[in-house]
């Protein structure tokens, strides 16, 4: 929190066009889900008037289904941010040489310790540079999502 | 007396002068002569050196075999430069970020790592409220004065008092950790090269597995940062393994940046105060650096700007002595 933020923080409070919210987001995800909740069910309702015992079921299926889609969002709620970036900066064009050189490596190495007599190499070397590579490309991003 | 001494080792010097004139004189009067002879001396003594070298080489790969020195293994992962906020000329400490992290260094780290330089009394203000510190050095005893019978009693603590170490000694530390010795945490930022950024990237460094083909020793675990990349702890921060009071998401890199801060500000509690201190001697003295060179200046000013003037005789007007 510099300087700047805490004057923008002041101005924006100030500004009778803004709307305070103490914890915004979140909310429409939800409701969107709530809203689709009805949906399907106002659409399983004829089907339950032809066949209630299957119907029943299904509905519950769905319910079970979907208290697992919320369990989910919640564990990716902790998902770790460096974990996602770094996977985006060893994908990128960026890091491209090094990946290359160390999924290389891993085949080589992995073919030789198949065979008889295993590996006279490892790839540390070449996973340093991936890493090297990946985390100094990540580092600004993650320190930006970091509180 | 002075001059004779120096005259002294002057002559010395020249007589050695002429005794190596005479070596040199002897050395090109007998090279004519014994010319034939050298060369094979030169050619034997080339092939021994040449037949030593080669052999002590031979000798070390026998002995040691292929070795692999100096690998980027052994020196390990040079830590990525983090953006740290704290770290910045008019920066603080986040102490939100210190609060959190002490959290963590509770309810993780300090299972093995004593904190033994850190007092509660400096928790207070910059991390804890005084009845949090007091509420907290109370949970532990320490040993109090001697009693009337010379016996040592325990007391709870007070906010004097150190905060407590896992274990009693580094023995104790060694064998309930494998041998391994966890090391005392206190001044741990400034004593690894990298500081923050080795501490952040060791502790968030663990791969899903060690790269193909890495020797990971028994009782190790890989991890590419730690100089031979075989460590001894094992990864412990996990995505929720803390719940923050402020309500922060625990993942991972969150609570190892919490901590990584908290264990700066534990080795480097003054550091606020130090900047602050900085910045004001760089205001005070160049303030007082621009005055002086402003005095300099004025009162020089009369030498700078005097003329001197020389106005030489006129041919005409040649003054005649009397």
């Amino acid at each position: 929190m510099g300087f700047w933020d805490t004057i923008t923080d002041l101005v924006e409070a100030a500004t009778p066009w803004s709307v305070a919210e103490a914890e915004a987001p979140a909310q429409e995800t939800t409701e969107e889900t709530t809203a689709e909740t009805t949906q399907e069910e106002t659409e399983t309702k004829p089907e339950a008037a032809a066949e209630e015992p299957a119907a029943e079921e299904e509905a519950k299926e769905e319910e079970e289904e979907e208290e697992e889609e919320e369990e989910e969002e919640e564990e990716e709620e902790l998902q770790d941010p460096k974990e996602v970036f770094e996977e985006e900066c060893r994908n990128s064009k960026e890091c491209a040489p090094a990946k290359h050189h160390y999924d290389e490596c891993v085949e080589r190495v992995t073919a030789a310790q198949s065979q008889e007599g295993g590996a006279n190499e490892d790839c540390v070397e070449e996973f340093f540079h991936l890493v090297h590579c990946a985390t100094a490309c990540a580092a600004p991003k993650l320190f930006s999502v970091l509180k | 007396m002075l001059a004779r001494s120096c005259v002294r080792p002057m002559r010395a010097f020249a007589s050695a002068r002429n005794g190596a004139v005479q070596i040199t004189k002897r050395a090109a009067s007998s090279s004519s002569g014994s010319s034939a002879e050298s060369p094979l001396r030169l050619n034997i003594a080339a092939a021994a050196a040449t037949a030593v070298a080669a052999g002590s080489v031979g000798w070390y790969y026998h002995l040691y075999g292929n070795s692999h020195a100096m690998t980027p293994a052994e020196e390990g992962l040079h830590p990525t430069k983090y953006p740290w906020v704290h770290e910045q000329w008019l920066k603080t400490f986040d102490h939100q970020a210190l609060r959190r992290g002490f959290q963590v260094y509770r309810e993780v780290c300090s299972s093995c790592h004593s904190l033994s330089r850190v007092p509660y009394r400096s928790l207070v203000g910059s991390i804890l409220t005084v009845d949090e510190a007091k509420a907290l050095a109370e949970e532990n005893e320490y040993d109090a004065e001697p009693n009337d019978q010379g016996e040592i009693e325990k007391r709870p603590g007070k906010l004097a008092d150190y905060l407590p170490s896992p274990y009693p000694n580094d023995e104790a530390a060694r064998f309930a950790n494998n041998g391994a010795l966890p090391p005392d945490l206190s001044l741990m930022v400034k004593a690894r090269h990298g500081g923050c950024d080795y501490i952040f990237s060791l502790l968030t460094g663990y791969p899903d597995e060690p790269p193909a083909g890495a020797q990971v020793g028994a009782g190790l675990y890989f991890n590419p940062y730690f100089p031979g990349t075989g460590i001894a702890m094992a990864r412990v921060l996990y995505n929720g393994l803390v719940e923050y009071e402020d309500e922060t998401p625990a993942t991972t890199s969150q609570m190892a940046k919490d901590v990584t801060e908290f264990l700066h500000w534990a080795a480097e509690p003054e550091m606020d105060d130090r900047k602050r201190m900085g910045m004001k001697v760089l205001v005070i003295t160049s303030v007082l650096f621009a005055m002086s060179v402003w005095v300099k200046r004025y009162k020089w000013a009369w030498l700078k700007s005097r003329k001197i003037v020389y106005d030489p005789p006129k041919e005409g007007q040649t003054k005649i002595r009397d």
